[in-house]
């Protein structure tokens, strides 16, 4: 495999060079998050709510197990899939399904209630109210990673030249060969998730915003921000990678932040149906989805990579 | 444009933190008279309810009916309960509960008023 792909890696193939790479892994990453919400529901739905909690702490011990041997891997390309596939399972399972148990079975809590005469289901549904109340912790962790010299996402990076923080930090303890993105994109894949979780959270939760115009404020500028964000980052960045690893990498945060700001508000304003909740009703559109999103794994599974991507000379 | 930026971050932090402190009261529904109307929620929405919150939607509705039989017959809930295990008729939280959750099922048109007094028709007469 290793061997038939380098032979293809003339860097001469008219189909994988900017921007088909990047197109090729954002429209992938919508896809994921969309079939991410159907696996959770269809998984509640066949497997029953009181034994899905047993499930998923072997569904997430399962992804543990994926993610070792992902960073026993030198091989970057396996690493990233890895790493992403593990960070999406561990999501669903131990936070947001050990949240459901928390917040439905065990503390007995409510649904948060909307609606003119507050009689319609919302939803922000338990677990959801108890994901709100991480933001410190998600605070906390954003911290760490402003003040952590060795990070190489671009935000945190950016964070640090506006604090002036570059001279203080000193110059990166790590090469590019010493990094280990199975770990890299697990740790990604779940704080992108969580970052935009609570952001949505936070703008939607009447205690805070109210249900008036500071409501449509915040969320009109929500919508703004990451239009203007993932645009930016999308534009100016993910469409020249040539790179499929990197792409992928950089793709989790445009794409989540894409949906944060576009699919999940315009969700919540009634402009469109969440087929992607509802797929007894919608069949053959998730089918299309999910036949959609098979057809660009495999692109970019088969999609020619440069050596360093395949450990070629990491291993030398 | 460093300079720039630096001098927009704190004052775009503070008009941040007071449209979040000057954000609307959390209203409440009209006719609620500050608190919720638990047994105006209709059985269709009580439905709905209980697949998202079980246990907090049945618990809920539990300590609405017992505020609601301790107002018709001066007892409280645990002295019900005695009353009807000597008359033969055992209960506990799920056989409660689930007999809200049934009559909800069974008349989605209903309000969980109407299943807690027909819940009461078992209990009270009993006690009385």
């Amino acid at each position: 495999m290793k061997a038939a792909v380098a032979k293809n890696n003339t860097g001469k193939s008219k189909l994988w060079k900017p921007p088909i790479v990047g197109i090729v892994a954002f429209l992938l990453m919508l896809f994921a998050i969309a079939l991410g919400h159907t696996f959770m529901v269809l998984v509640e739905h066949w497997i029953g709510q009181d034994d899905i909690y047993v499930a998923s702490i072997f569904i997430g011990a399962a992804s543990i197990v994926l993610l070792w041997y992902g960073v026993k891997s030198r091989n970057e390309n396996f690493q990233t899939w890895v790493g992403f596939i593990a960070g999406l399972m561990v999501w669903m399972t131990w936070i947001e399904f050990f949240y459901m148990f928390y917040g439905r079975m065990n503390w007995g809590m409510v649904p948060r209630m909307d609606g003119p005469d507050g009689l319609r289901v919302s939803g922000t549904y338990p677990e959801y109210m108890v994901m709100g109340a991480t933001v410190g912790l998600l605070m906390m962790m954003l911290v760490f990673y402003t003040f952590d010299k060795d990070t190489r996402c671009n935000m945190f990076l950016w964070f640090q030249k506006v604090l002036g923080l570059r001279e203080g930090l000193g110059p990166s303890t790590k090469k590019a060969s010493d990094r280990n993105y199975a770990i890299i994109t697990f740790m990604e894949t779940i704080l992108v998730l969580w970052f935009c979780y609570t952001v949505n959270l936070l703008c939607f939760d009447p205690g805070l915003v109210g249900t008036g115009d500071l409501f449509f404020a915040v969320n009109m500028a929500t919508v703004f921000v990451s239009f203007v964000w993932s645009g930016y980052c999308f534009f100016a960045r993910l469409i020249w990678f040539r790179r499929v690893s990197t792409a992928l990498r950089y793709a989790i945060a445009v794409g989540n932040i894409f949906w944060m700001g576009i699919v999940e508000v315009g969700t919540k304003w009634r402009l469109w149906t969440e087929i992607w909740v509802q797929p007894w009703n919608y069949k053959i559109e998730m089918s299309v989805v999910l036949g959609a999103f098979l057809v660009l794994i495999l692109l970019l599974i088969f999609a020619p990579k440069k050596p360093s991507e395949l450990g070629m000379e990491r291993q030398s | 444009m460093n300079r720039f930026i630096k001098s927009l971050l704190l004052p775009a932090s503070l008009t941040l933190l007071s449209t979040i402190a000057s954000a609307d009261k959390l209203m409440l529904p009209p006719g609620m008279g500050g608190v919720p109307d638990i047994g105006a929620i209709p059985c269709d929405v009580f439905n709905k309810m209980i697949v998202v919150g079980p246990l907090g939607t049945k618990r809920l509705l539990l300590t609405w009916a017992e505020g609601y039989y301790h107002a018709k017959t001066g007892k409280t809930f645990d002295e019900i309960l005695q009353d009807a295990e000597t008359a033969g008729q055992s209960w506990d939280f799920d056989s409660l509960t689930g007999h809200f959750v049934d009559y909800c099922a069974a008349d989605p048109e209903a309000h969980t008023a109407a299943a807690v007094v027909d819940l009461g028709e078992r209990l009270l007469n009993i006690s009385r």
